[in-house]
């Protein structure tokens, strides 16, 4: 009983702590002058967008047909030609038999419209998710390349993994845009992705030799003594229990790529990051931005450790 | 059912050459019970190893029911079908339940429906007595009870031959018993086998020849009786001395 209070002590003076930099932090930005605006961040993930409704030709206002929120408007032009125009009953400017000129608008259609705060999280999130994907699969085949018997696959994944460990990610991406970009004349969006998960693919493989090599050598000689090929071996014997030694580290490389996907903002992909910073030359809310911003990429590897955490749960029932 | 001529396996590490099997010649019959001793390091793993392929060999030949594993065209996998292996350190797969151990090469190799397979299995279960564990994981079982599904996972497989590397070594001493009970059950029913072990007990028993290997070379053959009464060799005699 004592010590169930103490600890709960601790976790107050925690708590206490944080609220002490909080309170900092506070203090510091009032020496500035700063003036948050917490209420222009909403507009940025979602917002109403009114688009206004012209009269396509000149004519005159047959009919007004009031159904739920919105108006039909019902338009005779002076050829006799008929259209009829939905648009929202507050918004509406004109009344039954009126003359109108080609131009003139009847009203206007609102709709939710996503900010490019979501835009650039879904972004963040499909680019992760493919880059991860591809990641994987060239991950697993420089990593079986890696442990294979033929020196030349061998030589091949070696090269590769140093050369892509040995620089960095940003000029990684700056020679699969610029150079190959430019050489094979693919896409923005196609260099970012393959950069990525080339990126990725190299950390990948050496997660992937390392947890097939931590499997004893006696798995192995068990499956060819029963008669299973190498390839079988693989599949059913060493590559699903490296797999479940490897997850809480593949889970680490994955979460590394959802941050590193930001660099992708440098060769103008409209990530996360890239959004947060249009947002900003058009509010001036630095610093909400970019506290939301990173909120936002907290919530994706978040998420991402909770799934992987739950799969690990579930692949421990044989231990 | 298993003629070894001139049998050599070198292997070269760190500039020194290790002769771990050196020129072994033998012939196994059908239904014989062959006991194989020796010291450690001298070579009865490696020579128990190159008998299924799991270890090439340097030179010499191995015919197993007339095929030559020395042959570039012999397909392994085809031959360790037919060769059965079990290991010292069990070596059953951790993350499939006992059962699932027993049906995956079935399956794999030897294309058997799940259902034929697991009627198998738990035949196999049975007779090895731990018919009620096929839903646990590995881990949850003793050593002995591990050797025993290893035991039944090769036997699953039709082998003609049964290698057993040795099977009691690993296991507390209250365990070698029901163990060794499986094998000589499997021996009674005429099973080809090929045993390292240093069950002396065993070997009296059940061989119906003993060699006796040291420094890669098959220093000494024959009955049972004639090796553990009257071996001629000296090495046998000093050995004998050590572990009777
Ligand atoms: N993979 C290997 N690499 C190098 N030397 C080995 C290897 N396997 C076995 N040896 C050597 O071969 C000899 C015979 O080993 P082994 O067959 O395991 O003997 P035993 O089973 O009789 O104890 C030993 O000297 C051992 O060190
Ligand atoms: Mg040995």
């Amino acid at each position: 009983m004592k010590s169930r209070k103490q600890i709960w002590l601790w976790h107050l003076l925690t708590v206490f702590i944080l609220l002490l930099l909080g309170a900092g932090l506070w203090v510091a930005t009032k020496k500035i002058d700063y003036t948050w605006r917490w209420n222009r961040v909403p507009q940025y993930f979602a917002y109403v967008d009114e688009t206004l409704v012209p009269a396509p030709f000149d004519a005159r206002v047959a009919s007004l047909q009031r159904s739920g929120g919105s108006t039909a408007v019902k338009l005779t032009g002076e050829n006799g030609e008929e259209k009829t125009f939905e648009v929202d009953n507050d918004s509406l400017k004109v009344s039954e038999n009126e003359e109108l000129f080609q131009g003139d608008y009847l009203g206007s259609v609102s709709s939710w419209r996503l900010g490019p705060l979501s835009v650039g999280l879904w972004n963040t999130l499909w680019i992760s998710a493919v880059s991860s994907v591809i990641g994987l699969i060239i991950g697993l085949i420089t990593g079986l390349c890696r442990v294979s018997n033929n020196p030349t696959l061998r030589n091949l994944s070696v090269a590769y993994i140093e050369l892509i460990r040995g620089t960095p990610l940003l000029v990684q991406l700056f020679i699969f845009y610029f150079f190959l970009g430019t050489v094979l004349d693919i896409s923005r969006i196609l260099a970012g992705i393959s950069a990525l998960a080339i990126f990725a693919g190299a950390y990948v493989a050496e997660i992937i030799r390392a947890g097939i090599q931590s499997i004893p050598k006696g798995q192995m000689e068990a499956a060819r003594s029963l008669g299973m090929s190498v390839p079988q071996a693989m599949t059913h014997i060493i590559l699903p229990q490296a797999f479940k030694r490897t997850l809480p580290p593949l889970a680490g490389q994955f979460i590394s790529l959802i941050k590193d996907s930001s660099l992708v903002s440098v060769i103008a992909i409209t990530d996360l990051t890239k959004s947060g910073r249009e947002v900003i030359t058009s509010t001036f809310a630095t610093f909400e931005i970019w506290f939301v911003v990173a909120f936002l990429y907290l919530l994706l590897t978040s998420v991402l450790s909770q799934v992987i955490s739950w799969v690990e749960r579930r692949l421990a029932i044989s231990d | 059912m298993i003629k070894t001529v001139d049998l050599k396996k070198t292997f070269v590490g760190r500039g020194q050459t290790v002769y771990a099997v050196d020129g072994v010649t033998s012939h196994i019959k059908p239904a014989e019970v062959v006991v194989i001793i020796g010291p450690s390091g001298s070579g009865k793993s490696t020579y128990l190893r190159c008998l299924n392929g799991l270890e090439t060999f340097t030179s010499g030949h191995i015919m197993i029911d007339g095929v030559d594993l020395a042959n570039k065209k012999t397909d392994l996998n085809l031959v360790r079908r037919e060769v059965g292996m079990v290991f010292q350190q069990f070596n059953l797969f951790p993350h499939k339940t006992v059962l699932e151990n027993i049906i995956l090469a079935q399956q794999v190799v030897r294309k058997r429906k799940r259902d034929e397979a697991e009627k198998k299995a738990r035949q196999l279960l049975k007779k090895v007595g731990i018919a009620e564990k096929e839903n646990e994981y590995p881990i949850r079982l003793s050593g002995g009870q591990q050797q025993r599904v290893a035991i039944a996972r090769a036997l699953a497989m039709d082998p003609k031959i049964m290698l057993f590397d040795e099977p009691t070594s690993a296991l507390d001493p209250e365990m070698v018993g029901e163990v060794l009970e499986v094998m000589k059950q499997l021996a009674r029913e005429g099973m080809t086998m090929v045993v390292v072990t240093h069950e002396m007990g065993f070997a009296r028993e059940v061989a119906d020849r003993v060699l006796f290997m040291d420094q890669g070379k098959l220093v000494e053959e024959g009955t049972p009786e004639h090796f553990f009464t009257a071996p001629r060799e000296e090495r046998a005699k000093a050995f004998l001395k050590q572990v009777l």
